[in-house]
């Protein structure tokens, strides 16, 4: 496919946004594991992995922490790709709607015509918007089950539920995530490792984007 | 085998705190020294190695008089029990005397419980392992669960000497506790029994000199809403998500793998 390594190239991701991305990946999935023997009785044997329950539970904390990095990475580093993300998720057209009811044909292997899509399409739009609000349910309810003294009774009692269904949404979001990009969409990997996709991939997946970079550079050629 | 529960009657305790030292020893638990709090109190509150605390409640009556409020404090064993309902690793259980129990095995030390129980009784004790390790158990009282299986009393039911806590049938210390608190209603008219209806009751019943809220318990503690969204909806629905997740992942993968091997296949008989 695009092996020929001479195909050009758009910058999709800068460096920060990247850092942020991978920040958020690897945070998530040391949470997910440290806290999966608790979840349910047939991980419990990843106990002994941490050191026993309090070796797992300092490394569930440490990785909180790094959870409530990528936000402000992404906004100092990189505020260029956040105020477009920002814009982006916020944007909903005609051509988003049309994606899903296509997506679901493409998802399955059937023969699909996918309207035109932003920078981010409809799907990484909803992704997006499922991550900004289980990040908000796990972290503010995970600082309360961290610092229960400052809490009261009720506050604390409703922290667990929605930790719970946070990680729920969140676990099922990021198992649809990664998939999609290890399989259904492989050239977007290189947007997020090395900041750059090849023309092709911009054009068929982010054809809007793409007619935008092409305005873009016309209206530099005409300047020039 | 009929129902048993431990009744104690707190217009009958004179604070020799017998049980608080009876508790200790059967249960081989460290003494706790704390600074003095103002009072005759000795502990300022249940601990994970003081399982009950006797305390010593100064009330002014409305002639002006004093009533010195004696209270066994320890955990009251909920039928509906929060700590039970919390525990995410199922390490809590009633056992057949109806009294609730932690199995330290599978206990893990998360401390959902100690947050979860509306009464304070129950709390993470800190222990070293052999190679110096910090780990944790939730502790409480356990009713004496070991003593009433070889037929004995509780500890405490054992060592009072006035008859404050008694241990045994519940239908017959129930309507014993009726015709006390009769006795009692002229010198303290606000007193009753303890065995909130919104937990199902308890296993420890206190006929009390006072409101509740005077002894600093829940007037009506209730299983909470937070705990049955979590519970028995959440958590089961968040366990299948994540099952109906990866079967839609394995769905696709195979559904894009065999069409895309239809297509290859007459892609080839074209070219042929």
């Amino acid at each position: 496919m695009n092996k020929s390594g001479n195909k050009k190239t758009v910058k999709r991701f800068n460096l920060g946004f990247r850092i942020s991305h991978w920040v958020n990946a690897a945070a998530f999935f040391v949470l997910y594991i440290s806290a999966l023997p608790m979840y349910t009785e047939f991980f419990d044997w990843l106990y002994p992995v941490f050191g026993g329950p309090a070796g797992a539970r300092l490394v569930h904390r440490i990785a909180a922490v790094a959870f409530m990095l990528p936000l402000p990475i992404m906004i100092i580093f990189d505020w260029k790709g956040f105020s477009n993300w920002a814009k982006n998720i916020f944007s909903w057209k005609k051509h988003d709607l049309q994606f899903f009811p296509q997506f679901m044909r493409e998802f399955f292997g059937m023969k699909a015509k996918v309207p035109k899509q932003d920078f981010f399409n409809a799907g990484e739009k909803v992704n997006s918007w499922l991550m900004i609000v289980t990040t908000i349910m796990l972290i503010s309810s995970g600082l309360i089950m961290w610092f229960p003294q400052y809490f009261s009774y009720g506050i604390i009692m409703w922290a667990y539920p929605i930790h719970n269904i946070g990680l729920g949404l969140a676990a099922a979001v990021a198992i649809g995530h990664i998939y999609m990009s290890l399989v259904t969409a492989k050239p977007s990997m290189r947007g997020i490792i090395k900041g750059d996709v090849s023309e092709e991939y911009a054009k068929d997946h982010h054809g809007r984007w793409y007619d935008e970079l092409q305005a873009a550079e016309t209206k530099k050629k005409k300047h020039a | 085998m009929a129902e048993t529960i431990k009744l104690v009657d707190v217009t009958k305790c004179d604070g020799c705190r017998a049980c608080m030292v009876s508790c200790k020893n059967w249960n081989d638990l460290p003494s706790e020294i704390e600074d003095f709090h103002g009072s005759y109190q000795s502990h300022e509150k249940i601990t994970a190695n003081t399982w009950n605390v006797l305390t010593f409640n100064e009330q002014e009556r409305k002639d002006g008089g004093l009533d010195w409020l004696f209270r066994h404090s320890s955990c009251l064993h909920c039928t509906e029990a929060a700590c039970e309902k919390a525990c995410p690793e199922s390490a809590i259980s009633h056992t057949e005397f109806g009294s609730v129990v932690v199995d330290y095995d599978t206990c893990v030390g998360c401390g959902y419980c100690v947050q979860a129980c509306a009464f304070d009784a129950i709390n993470l004790a800190t222990y070293v392992d052999k190679n110096g390790k910090e780990f944790r158990k939730a502790q409480k009282c356990t009713q004496c669960t070991d003593r009433l299986e070889e037929g004995l009393q509780p500890a405490c039911a054992t060592a009072c000497h006035t008859g404050a806590i008694v241990y045994g049938d519940k239908d017959e210390l129930l309507s014993s506790a009726e015709e006390r608190l009769a006795q009692i209603k002229e010198r303290y008219p606000n007193a009753n029994i303890y065995n909130p209806q919104g937990i199902r009751g308890t296993n420890t019943v206190y006929i009390l000199a006072d409101k509740p809220t005077t002894y600093g318990l829940p007037e009506n503690p209730k299983v909470a809403l937070s705990q049955i969204v979590w519970k028995d909806y959440a958590q089961p629905i968040g366990k299948m998500m994540l099952g109906a997740t990866t079967m839609a992942v394995i769905g696709s993968f195979i559904a894009t793998s065999l069409n895309k091997k239809n297509d290859s296949s007459e892609g080839d008989q074209s070219h042929e």
